[in-house]
């Protein structure tokens, strides 16, 4: 099978994740532009940290045969240092429309502040100007409302619902996104939060429709390889095979794909690697023997 | 107007529909009225591109290539991209580039630059007025760990070898070693080997070797008729080898020294592989170029 992993944080991952990925058959990752775990101090670290989701990140992933998008943004937590939240938006048009760029993201809430409600509403208002997807993080704490919060000044900001990804949602919060008409993003956590049991049960109470499974995989204790863990849970349990392939693979495709910037058919094609080709004696490969055209598994 | 530019605009012809030319006629413009100082718009512009234009291989004819080598010396746009002569293009309509503040302009991309831009911007270094300025630009970009960054600074133009100083030039070559670019791209190679360079990749062979590493055949294209007795006896050494892309670029360097004797007494031993055989047949018409090299790259 194939799997698209549309939230990922590549940029804190390591090249034994992403060749277990690549085995495991995810062919497609995005990387929104999130915090780094502590706040950054100076608009030039978001600049560069910008320009390796569109340099180092895709170059890195595309040695392993995963095709690398991303999403630029400021997110929530460090939308709260108003002075820098200031000098990194007027930094953000810079970084927007570079290729492989499918939405603005992640952005929203954490703790609910009027500094993050100015930047989120800044981004959804320079999202809908260009007709953009955006991705939002939910809050963590105050879920429900956040979530609620998060749709309604969305469509005040002019955003399409058909172009609105929520992200991090649960039992409690998954109603909503799909009345609004929003996508309906779930983040599959290991040991906390939603597993890929209670995914299994929400695809089979609400159906695929709008539904993406994501692994939000970065710094923390997470799991690079919760979206095929899942779809496999998932048949084992008697989800239709194409519920299956819509929510691991193809809504994501579809709700990103309206930027746009994801070559579809390149993306259907069995991709090869070719190390040799695309490494570098400074990169990643030190010492072991590059993989040509090796096959990267479809099943 | 630059003659470089309306080549390239000939070579874009037959690959713009009509709104793709219409948007870069009015991009072109908008650069011609730019201000002397850095800004955002160029950038943005820049970046736009590859949302307006597509990115396929702008396949110049033979005899526009040759035209190319005639306009600015060393240049193949073989592998060019219509998108990366849309964006040479729109760096050679940027108002100001010669004027005083040119690299602070360019700077400005460079910084913010993705991978596809990032190549478009060093192939297209070599076009610029007065381009001595952009030096250590282009020796960036054969730092690159990125490789396609790397072989667009380093192979295809005359830029380094006309700009670099020996330092630079001699890190550009023993750096396609390392990451295995196709050396025979390299623009004047054969024109600027020396001692020093011969030692250095020598010693190079020597460490390959002590870590029963294979050698990259056209590592036996950095010697020419430097590095005496120790050479002699390396290639000699890479004669006995089971590898047969080395044993051809190891003839092909014996031939390139002129090592005449230890050359015909090899071909009397009867080595029937077809790339010995071909690099035999080169060597025994004339003395092999760099370009002898090309079949045995990657091998
Ligand atoms: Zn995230």
């Amino acid at each position: 099978m194939r799997f698209f992993d549309p939230h990922i944080h590549m940029t804190s991952r390591t090249t034994d994740d992403l060749e277990a990925m690549s085995k495991a058959g995810v062919r497609a990752i995005i990387e929104p532009a999130f915090w780094l775990g502590q706040p950054r101090t100076n608009v030039g670290t978001f600049v560069d940290y910008w320009s390796s989701l569109v340099g180092w990140e895709r170059f890195r992933a595309a040695q392993f045969g995963v095709a690398h998008y991303c999403a630029m943004g400021l997110n929530s937590k460090e939308a709260n240092d108003e002075g820098l939240a200031r000098e990194v938006l007027a930094e953000l048009p810079r970084f927007a429309f570079k290729e492989g760029v499918v939405a603005i993201g992640e952005i929203g809430y954490d703790e609910i502040t009027k500094a993050e409600e100015k930047a989120y509403q800044w981004q959804l208002e320079f999202a809908a100007q260009h007709d953009m997807v955006v991705m939002v993080h939910s809050p963590h704490r105050d879920k429900k409302n956040g979530i609620r919060r998060s749709i309604a000044v969305a469509k005040e900001c002019g955003v399409s619902m058909s172009k609105l990804v929520i992200d991090h949602n649960n039992e409690e919060t998954v109603q909503d996104v799909l009345d609004a008409g929003a996508w309906a993003a779930f983040t599959i956590y290991p040991h906390t939060k939603m597993g890929s049991e209670r995914m299994v049960e929400i695809v089979r109470q609400y159906g695929p429709a709008r539904i993406i499974v994501d692994s939000s995989a970065d710094w923390g204790v997470s799991d690079p390889l919760s979206v095929p863990k899942t779809a496999h849970l998932m048949l084992e349990r008697g989800i239709a095979a194409e519920a299956v392939e819509l929510t691991t693979w193809q809504n994501a495709l579809d709700a990103y794909g309206q930027s746009g910037q994801i070559d579809k058919e390149a993306l259907l094609r069995t991709p090869s690697i070719d190390q040799r080709q695309l490494f570098h004696q400074n990169s990643v490969l030190r010492g072991q023997a590059p993989r040509i055209d090796e096959v990267v598994p479809n099943n | 107007m630059s003659s470089t530019r309306e080549y390239l605009l000939r070579c874009l012809e037959p690959h713009l529909d009509a709104r793709a030319h219409e948007w870069l006629v009015s991009a072109c413009a908008e650069c011609e009225a730019l201000p002397h100082q850095p800004e955002v718009r160029f950038p943005t512009l820049i970046s736009l591109a590859s949302r307006k234009v597509p990115a396929k291989p702008l396949a110049p004819t033979l005899a526009q290539r040759a035209t190319a080598h005639e306009l600015v010396s060393g240049w193949n746009p073989e592998r060019w991209t219509v998108l990366e002569a849309v964006r040479a293009v729109l760096v050679l309509s940027r108002a100001h580039l010669a004027g005083p503040q040119g690299v602070a302009i360019l700077d400005e991309v460079f910084r913010h630059a993705d991978i596809g831009e990032l190549c478009a911007l060093y192939k297209t270094l070599q076009l610029l007025p007065d381009n001595a300025r952009f030096t250590w630009r282009a020796g960036e970009g054969c730092r690159s760990s990125m490789s396609a960054v790397y072989e667009a600074a380093a192979c295809d133009t005359g830029f380094p070898y006309a700009r670099f100083d020996d330092v630079a030039w001699r890190q550009l070559i023993v750096k396609a070693l390392f990451v295995g670019a196709p050396l025979h791209r390299v623009y004047g190679l054969d024109g600027r080997l020396d001692e020093e360079l011969a030692r250095i990749v020598l010693d190079f062979v020597e460490e390959r070797r002590s870590a029963q590493r294979g050698i990259v055949p056209a590592t036996w294209a950095c010697l020419g008729r430097n590095g005496g007795a120790r050479a002699r006896a390396s290639l000699l050494t890479e004669l006995s080898t089971d590898h047969a892309a080395g044993r051809a670029g190891a003839l092909l360097g014996l031939a390139r020294a002129g090592y005449t004797d230890d050359f015909k007494a090899y071909a009397a031993r009867g080595d029937s592989d077809p790339l010995v055989q071909q690099a035999l047949g080169r060597a025994l018409a004339a003395r092999p170029t760099q370009d002898d090299y090309a079949p045995l790259f990657g091998l």
